[in-house]
């Protein structure tokens, strides 16, 4: 025993180093897994506060492109307010059963790009009725899904990661494939499994699948930049161009389902089964 | 004064430099500058602990659970060799913490870059070791080295200790 102490005395420093080195490795190794990624409370309070602090200074920079997206989105919606009264009767309810999706505005206050793995981090939290897996989408096009959720601040996996994967469907087709971000660059991200029959022009629109419970359908993904055809023959490719551009994002809705629980719900019966 | 240093430093790091986007390739990390600039006396242990400390609040802002913290660690754990290695014979009964004032600018370039290549190698190491994208991770490797150092040794000169406080000290 008493040898064992004065080992431990005698190295302390090393032992001590590589102690510390093995929780880093044990940490790093475990938030590899998607969802515990954020294990790591990337959105704790604390850290949400001081990004905001930074924000608040940073806000006033872009107070001009923030005021005209939002004019542009408001003129948006009055065409399709006034589609909407002109061919309905009069009696039409805005807030009628109709509505199963309720958008919860956001700002970013921290938001990364150029990582392997990006999150972002928003001003919203349980207190707002943030929860896990609710999408996010902005103004132009989806941004994310929201990962993890504290008291004030959400933690958001953006589509810019390694792990992110969205049913998608070509609006001039209807064909489906799955969206994930496989380049490096933040404006595009890569279709896979597309059978080599479908032709694809660049410019065609992407749009989210019908079979999604986080992402509404029919929202605006991006557009498609070039086919690529695979080389042995199989499943192409299609490097698409997001509608959202990241590097300038501030504002986000998240979107949530009011028939979130009944659809769980619906699906956990038929996994029991 | 390590506190204040600690705190500046992590909010300059998260809030200002985590936010140059050049390309995507260049992420600088100056935060490295309060390990370096720890007391020579130091006990080791509370080298380590400081290390790993300054590396896991690091992680907390950007997300990576360790990758940091096991860079800045290692880094800390150089440290002695390191010192030792840059002055050679060079004696530092007198001197307290690591200093323009007291050591020349070659001594600190040196210093600086040894500290740097290790942490920037390991930490690049650890990312490519999980992401398995190794070439974009040591063209990050090398050109954000370079810009690191250059940024380090940049604040260093600028956050120079006056001389006369130095005897008053």
């Amino acid at each position: 025993m008493y040898n064992l102490i004065r080992f431990i005395q005698k190295h302390h420093f090393v032992i001590l180093f590589i102690l510390l080195e093995v929780i880093c490795i044990v940490l790093l190794s475990r938030s590899q897994n998607y969802h515990k990624q954020v294990v790591f409370n990337t959105t704790n309070d604390a850290v949400g506060k001081v990004y905001e602090w930074g924000n608040d200074i940073g806000d006033y920079f872009h107070l001009k492109r923030t005021n005209q997206q939002l004019a542009e989105e408001n003129a948006m919606l009055r065409q399709q307010l006034s589609v909407v009264t002109d061919t309905t009767t009069s009696t039409y309810d805005i807030q009628g059963r109709d509505t199963i999706y309720e958008y919860i505005p956001a700002r970013i206050v921290n938001n990364s790009i150029t990582n392997v793995n990006n999150y972002m981090i928003i001003d919203k939290g349980r207190v707002d009725g943030i929860e896990e897996d609710m999408c996010v989408i902005s103004t132009d096009g989806i941004v994310g899904v929201v990962a993890d959720v504290s008291t004030h601040y959400a933690t958001i996996i953006s589509l810019l990661h390694t792990s992110s994967a969205i049913g998608v469907r070509f609006l001039n087709n209807q064909e489906l494939g799955t969206l994930k971000w496989g380049t490096n660059n933040y404006r595009y991200g890569m279709v896979e499994d597309i059978p080599t029959h479908i032709v694809l022009q660049p410019g065609d629109t992407v749009v989210t699948g019908p079979y999604s419970l986080i992402f509404p359908e029919d929202l605006m993904v991006g557009t498609v930049e070039e086919l690529l055809q695979s080389p042995t023959g199989d499943l192409n490719h299609a490097r698409i161009k997001f509608a959202t551009n990241f590097a300038t994002l501030r504002q986000v809705y998240v979107v949530r389902n009011l028939y979130k629980n009944e659809l769980d719900e619906l699906k956990s019966n038929f996994k029991e089964e | 004064m390590h506190i204040v240093r600690f705190v500046v430093l992590v909010l300059f790091q998260v809030l200002v430099l985590n936010h140059i986007r050049l390309g995507g390739y260049v992420h600088p990390y100056v935060y490295l500058i309060f390990v370096m600039l720890l007391p020579i006396n130091m006990p080791k242990w509370g080298l380590l602990l400081s290390g790993f400390g300054i590396g896991i609040v690091i992680d907390l802002f950007l997300g990576t659970p360790g990758l940091h913290a096991g860079a800045t660690t290692l880094m800390a754990f150089c440290r002695p060799g390191i010192i030792k290695l840059v002055s050679g014979t060079q004696k530092f009964e007198s001197i307290q913490y690591p200093n323009l004032n007291q050591l020349s600018g070659r001594w600190f370039l040196r210093y600086t870059l040894c500290m740097v290549v290790v942490h920037h190698f390991f930490l690049f190491f650890l990312e490519s070791f999980s992401f398995k994208l190794i070439g974009q991770i040591l063209l990050r490797f090398i050109i954000s080295t370079p810009i690191s150092i250059f940024l380090i040794m940049m604040i260093l000169y600028l956050f120079k200790p006056e001389r006369s406080k130095e005897k008053n000290l």
